[in-house]
């Protein structure tokens, strides 16, 4: 046995061990409190075993290589072990964040915190300001030690529970638009903060908005230099990119396919779906789709750690994982037929695919709208990656 | 400092990339296609890159035989390649040693032994009876039977025939096309980069010494055979859209319409994306089958199922998407768009449809999943 093959041994004996039982039905309909706790434990279960931040640095609390990464993904997956969804940004974005451009202070103050439990959201949207993130119109005004916050966000996830939030805002209005904003650490217990759940399609509320009205920030809070945050937050949206695939992309191959296998199996009065050939096609093509982006993500995680990622492979594998995460969805629905619509709740702390198959389908679309829309990806691999001219700007001749 | 497989496999391709362009063929030009030049293949070493390396061969794998495969699909070469390198090394490996077998892969390696393997090419798991019966007593054996699009079977010395022996048992029969009762007829099909011949052996006689065995397992022989001529035709498939989806590029970015380049615009911009992410998942998938073959895992007949199912059919998608692209001048002869796009489909065929194929995966699930649960 190689050191990997005990290191998977060791992580199978703890999610035997340690993945809740029955965790699904219990956190099926339950209320937002239950949901957090359950959250907070299951992040302290995990990060008692050194599995909560795998990815950080050996000196904050994590270290494991890139193969024990991988493998620790693939058996959390594979024991269908919750995910973990309130501290998502903290451990990623905010992480990536700050590990890459924050100061020896700001990573001393929140990177352990973190681990404590602090839950961060992602300010960065606008009502203006989708696709074209960069027009975003929030602004911070400088006055003394501080800056001064007026504006508005959108599409925050878990606001609701944040402590933290990882703010975009224009500091500089004359110049070009990528280069007058700067990136911020906002408490969310500063005054002036109104924050607003947004009802999504599928009838829950992950989502906020965020009401800034004249917010103090104080200047340390700012990460890397006034008017570079464009550039910050482009370099450290991706940091996390591999990793988070991989897991998803696992779990879609794991649980995903084979809740969908289950569900095809289920016999109707015409007799089992899975009999039909046109079903087993459809399968077949679900399976080896999923099989190829598995294997792309392994590739995606590896090419981070070596600095060797190009500047379409993450939009390459968001798309295909949104689209095929959608295709799914939308089969297993059909396939589930009428008793699948009377599923009112999906498990929370579950994947994008729980085996609710309407709701994961109304759900699907949160991934390809968000962190940058199949068009966007579209058009960035078609840049980026096959070096295709960009459109010309609206005016220009 | 060891160099790695994958730094191998870069110097190969460079060198395969280089030789293959110098050889002069140009797709579409011309009313036929230029066949590689026999000799440039041998004197390569790619014939005989799976050959052991007593045997005059490099002794080397599979995997260096998909970077020449890849390579001959993106210029969309006519060669024998599949025929004696791919199939015929393969089938005679498959073989235990013998005077008859070590001759004739080093004639292979060489180059002055061209063959051809009779196994079957079109759908179906490969598990039915061998099409062709070895009947008789011993030292009077014949052998009858007949089969269709034989790859390269046209243009070669030898025909490596797997048949059934008095016992059933699969075995390699090794015949001339100048056999009294063989017969080799050309199929021309439209992919004229491609040649096939319908096998037909009506009682011909063979010689004890022609009659080959397999080593071990007998009985999966010819569906390795197939599952190996499967990977290949798929590999040659991701070359011929990768191929196709660099001169869309190029040509989108040249190529000038309502005052700006046609790959500006977005309708034109995603679809060329959409190609790039059917390639990269497909490469990944060609990548694990490649491995899994070559290392001869067990579980290699489903990753090459799935790299020649989904391969197979992405590489028509993609050139249908690049004749589109190139407009007008793509559907002209000239362009040479028609040549990639009539081996794309042809390779889909080849070997098993995507849906021959995936009816191969999904039987997995119905096996594990038993009904009424």
């Amino acid at each position: 046995m190689t050191d990997l093959d005990d290191f998977r041994a060791t992580v199978r004996a703890w999610c035997d061990a340690h993945v809740p039982a029955g965790w699904r039905a219990a956190q099926t309909d339950v209320a937002e409190g239950e949901y957090v706790a359950f959250q907070r434990a299951w992040f302290q279960e995990l990060r008692r075993a050194g599995y909560a931040v795998p990815h950080w640095p050996e000196e904050w609390g994590g270290g494991l290589s890139i193969a024990e990464q991988v493998v620790l993904f693939q058996e959390l997956a594979a024991h269908d072990a919750p995910r973990l969804v309130l501290s998502f940004v903290a451990i990623h974005h905010a992480a990536a964040t700050l590990l890459a451009a924050g100061t020896d202070e700001q990573r001393r103050r929140h990177l352990p915190a973190i681990l404590d439990g602090e839950v961060w959201c992602q300010g960065f949207s606008e009502p203006e300001a989708g696709s074209d993130l960069a027009s975003l119109r929030t602004t911070a005004r400088r006055l003394g030690d501080s800056y001064v916050v007026k504006g508005q966000k959108l599409w925050a996830s878990g606001a609701a529970h944040a402590d933290w939030c990882l703010l975009l805002a224009r500091t500089d209005a004359d110049a070009p638009k990528h280069e007058g904003i700067s990136y911020f650490l906002m408490d969310m217990r500063t005054p002036g903060i109104d924050v607003r759940p947004i009802r999504q399609a599928t009838g829950d509320a992950h989502f906020s908005e965020i009401f800034l009205d004249d917010v103090l920030i104080p200047a340390s809070q700012l990460v890397g230099a006034e008017n570079d945050g464009w550039r910050v937050a482009r370099a450290t949206l991706g940091a996390e990119r591999g990793l988070v695939m991989l897991e998803l992309a696992e779990r879609l191959g794991n649980g995903g396919l084979r809740w969908l296998v289950e569900a095809c199996a289920r016999p109707t009065a015409e007799g089992r779906p899975l009999d039909d050939p046109v079903v087993q096609d459809q399968l077949a093509r679900f399976e080896t789709e999923i099989t190829g982006l598995r294997a792309l993500c392994r590739r995606l995680v590896e090419a981070h750690a070596a600095g060797t990622v190009g500047g379409a492979d993450p939009s390459i594998v968001k798309l295909a994982y949104s689209e095929l995460l959608q295709r799914m969805m939308d089969f297993g629905a059909d396939v589930a037929g009428l008793p699948a619509h009377t599923e009112l709740h999906k498990p929370l702390s579950s994947g994008w695919e729980s085996g609710t198959w309407v709701l994961d389908f109304v759900g699907s679309w949160e991934w390809t709208i968000p962190g940058g829309s199949s068009e966007i990806q579209r058009t960035i691999i078609g840049e980026r990656g096959l070096g295709l001219p960009r459109e010309p700007a609206v005016g220009a001749r | 400092m060891t160099a790695t497989p994958t730094d191998l496999h870069d110097e190969l391709r460079r060198v395969a990339r280089g030789l293959l362009a110098r050889s002069g063929r140009e797709v579409g030009g011309g009313t036929s296609p230029v066949p590689v030049d026999w000799e440039l293949l041998a004197s390569s070493g790619w014939l005989g890159l799976e050959v052991p390396e007593g045997l005059e061969g490099a002794g080397a794998t599979f995997e260096e035989v998909a970077v020449v495969l890849h390579e001959l699909g993106r210029v969309a070469a006519s060669s024998g390649y599949l025929g004696s390198a791919v199939l015929g090394v393969g089938a005679l490996n498959l073989l235990d040693a013998s005077a008859a077998r070590d001759e004739l892969l080093a004639g292979v390696a060489a180059g002055s032994a061209r063959v051809a393997v009779v196994v079957p090419t079109g759908d179906g798991d490969g598990a039915q009876e061998p099409s062709f019966r070895l009947e008789g007593a011993a030292g009077a054996r014949r052998l009858s039977g007949e089969a269709g699009f034989v790859p390269d079977a046209p243009q070669v010395d030898y025909l490596l025939v797997p048949a059934g022996d008095p016992a059933s048992t699969p075995v390699l029969v090794l015949v001339s096309p100048a056999d009294r009762g063989l017969t080799v007829t050309d199929q021309p099909v439209l992919d004229a980069t491609r040649r096939f011949g319908r096998v037909a052996a009506d009682r011909v006689d063979v010689p004890e010494a022609a009659i080959l065995r397999f080593g071990t397992e007998p009985g999966t022989a010819v569906q390795r055979l197939i599952d190996r001529g499967a990977l290949a035709v798929a590999c040659d498939s991701l070359g011929v859209a990768e191929a196709m989806l660099e001169a869309t590029v190029a040509y989108a970015k040249v190529r000038r319409q309502f005052d700006r380049p046609i790959g500006s615009f977005q309708a034109v911009k995603h679809a060329c994306a959409d190609m790039l992410v059917a390639l990269t998942i497909g490469r990944e998938l060609i990548v694990a089958a490649v491995r899994s073959l070559a290392r001869d895992d067990a579980d290699a007949p489903v990753a090459v199922s799935m790299a020649k199912a989904y391969v197979g059919a992405a590489a028509v998608d993609v050139v249908g998407k690049a004749m589109q692209l190139h407009g007008g001048i793509g559907y002209t002869w000239e362009s040479g768009v028609h040549a990639y796009l009539k081996r794309a489909v042809l390779n889909r065929s080849l070997f098993g449809s995507p849906r021959s194929h995936r009816r191969r995966l999904a039987g997995r699930y119905v096996a594990t999943a038993a009904p009424g649960e």
